[in-house]
């Protein structure tokens, strides 16, 4: 479960968010929308450690971790998938895979075993596991950060934007995958611009808008899209 | 054609040390994005350092490496915990004047600690050069090249085939990849600065048997180490041997056929020309940076 308890976030003295209260059960899928400049980056950056808050508190399972810094966050069991372009472009495939599993380096024969996992359920990049990262398509980079991030077994997956500059039919895998490890019991936040792809696989749905939610509905067949749309679009009023 | 042998031969000699020297100088810039203009001045310190231990102290060749090397490396933690790490917070391009700042400052320290007078250090290995088929070598010079050989050689295993490897280089790509993938960026940082330290000493400590030790002696090295580094292509590992040994060879050839005159100016003259040509470098991906 990850709980993020009245979180104010920033760069140097522009404040971005202004008291960000969530939470995502175990298991659960919840979305965040926004437009461009909405915050939802910073609101996913200051969940995976990258941006520091400046108050509130971020608990994962119970346990604090906003005080902890990224690179930390493998280790706590919370993975960041950034968005598709952020690959080890000179590194081969196989060397973006393994570095996700850099902090239990140690378990030889788990990180073995993982890796294969990763290759049966996106063959492609065992076809291409000594080209450099920097080569692959969208799909495949997007694939790529799904699979190091899987490495480091984690409890609870951040996607950042899965969908973005992806043709439509490689969104349709994506959200597949999606689905799929949702089935296993991770825990995800989703950060998108694509409403339908969160309608689809969220729980819950969450609007951001000028680093505050707007809008904030358990996800059915009851959502007034119409609504949503309007609160989206910025000319709803909560 | 006669001498052509033993011209490539010192060339390697010399393009040896250029490798070890531009290889700090990649690293830290390739990890950390820091250009430090103070690196010719870590391989005159450890020159000095070789001064110290083999004539000072007696050490033989091996323990007076080992000296130097953990001396370097401690160096180098010290200078980027209390000088580049509080100067780049603010502004990374700070880090650029400051390392401009420490080599003169540590020029002027050599000058008054060891004097204007040049010194050499005592290799220990036999005298009397060695001949290998036309080629003369003193066993100091082919200690130079079997080291650099066998550094690199480590360097490159731990670099491809190491966790350690996997995470210099995982942060020489993309920071913030590293980060979320559980790799600690200021230790990885640190890490590579003592390495880079380490190798630049390690050079000039191989070369004080040869050539002479003395306070200004890291501005030429540290602006060949530019050329090789800039020709190799900012950060390249591969590049960066392949420069190096290239440009000594190339040095030697024009020294012995053009005049020693000229052997300063070539350098310079073929890094033009590449950039004009292959303005990433010759092993430079041609990238663009988000």
């Amino acid at each position: 479960m990850l709980e993020c308890r009245n979180v104010d976030a920033g760069y140097g003295k522009v404040q971005i968010l202004h008291g960000l209260d969530f939470v995502v059960p175990t298991g659960g899928l919840s979305a965040i929308l926004g437009s461009n400049g909405s915050g939802k980056s910073t609101a996913m950056k200051t969940v995976a450690g990258l941006v520091k808050p400046t108050s509130g508190e971020i608990l994962l399972d119970g346990h604090r971790i906003d005080e902890l810094g990224a690179h930390s966050m493998a280790a706590e069991g919370l993975s960041l998938v950034p968005q598709g372009k952020e690959v080890l472009a000179g590194l081969s495939v196989e060397e973006n895979i393994l570095v996700g599993a850099y902090h239990r380096r140690k378990d030889r024969h788990g990180v073995a075993e993982d890796l294969e996992m990763v290759y049966q359920e996106f063959p492609r990049l065992r076809t291409r596991r000594k080209a450099a990262a920097g080569l692959l398509s969208g799909g495949e980079r997007q694939m790529l950060s799904l699979g190091r991030a899987l490495m480091a077994r984690p409890r609870m997956l951040l996607l950042d934007e899965p969908s973005a500059a992806l043709a439509p039919k490689v969104v349709g895998e994506i959200s597949d995958i999606i689905r799929k490890l949702r089935g296993r019991g991770l825990t995800m936040l989703l950060v998108e611009q694509n409403v339908s792809m969160a309608l689809e696989l969220a729980d819950e749905i969450h609007i951001l808008r000028e680093g505050r939610f707007a809008y904030s509905r358990k996800n059915g067949p009851d959502v007034d899209i119409e609504e949503l749309r309007e609160f989206y679009l910025g000319k709803g009023r909560s | 054609m006669a001498l052509l042998p033993q011209f490539l031969a010192n060339g390697v000699v010399i393009g040896s040390s250029y490798v070890l020297v531009a290889l700090g100088l990649t690293l830290i810039f390739g990890i950390l994005k820091i250009v430090n203009f103070a690196h010719g001045e870590f391989y005159v310190l450890g020159g000095y350092l070789a001064v110290l231990g083999s004539q000072l102290l007696g050490f033989p060749p091996l323990p007076a490496l080992v000296l130097v090397i953990v001396c370097m490396a401690a160096f180098g933690w010290g200078v980027e915990r209390f000088i580049f790490l509080p100067i780049g917070k603010h502004d990374p391009t700070n880090v650029i004047i400051a390392s401009f700042g420490l080599s003169i400052l540590l020029q002027n320290v050599f000058l008054k600690v060891a004097g204007p007078e040049p010194m050499i250090a005592k290799s220990g290995l036999p005298a009397g050069a060695i001949r290998l088929g036309s080629v003369f070598l003193t066993s100091e010079r082919i200690a130079i090249v079997a080291a650099a050989a066998v550094t690199v050689t480590v360097l490159l295993v731990v670099l491809r085939f190491t966790w350690v490897g996997l995470s210099l280089r995982a942060l020489s790509e993309n920071a913030t990849v590293a980060r979320i993938s559980g790799i600690n960026v200021r230790r990885v940082a640190v890490v590579t600065f003592m390495i880079g330290s380490s190798l630049a000493g390690l050079s000039g400590a191989l070369m004080s048997s040869v050539f002479m030790v003395q306070p200004g002696g890291g501005v030429l090295v540290v602006m060949k180490a530019f050329i090789v580094v800039v020709m190799a292509g900012m950060g390249s590992i591969e590049g960066a041997i392949v420069a190096g040994l290239g440009l000594g060879v190339v040095e030697a050839l024009v020294t012995g056929y053009l005049g020693s005159e000229m052997r300063d100016i070539i350098g310079f003259l073929i890094v033009i020309a590449v950039l004009a040509v292959r303005p990433q470098g010759l092993f430079g991906l041609k990238t663009e940076r988000s």
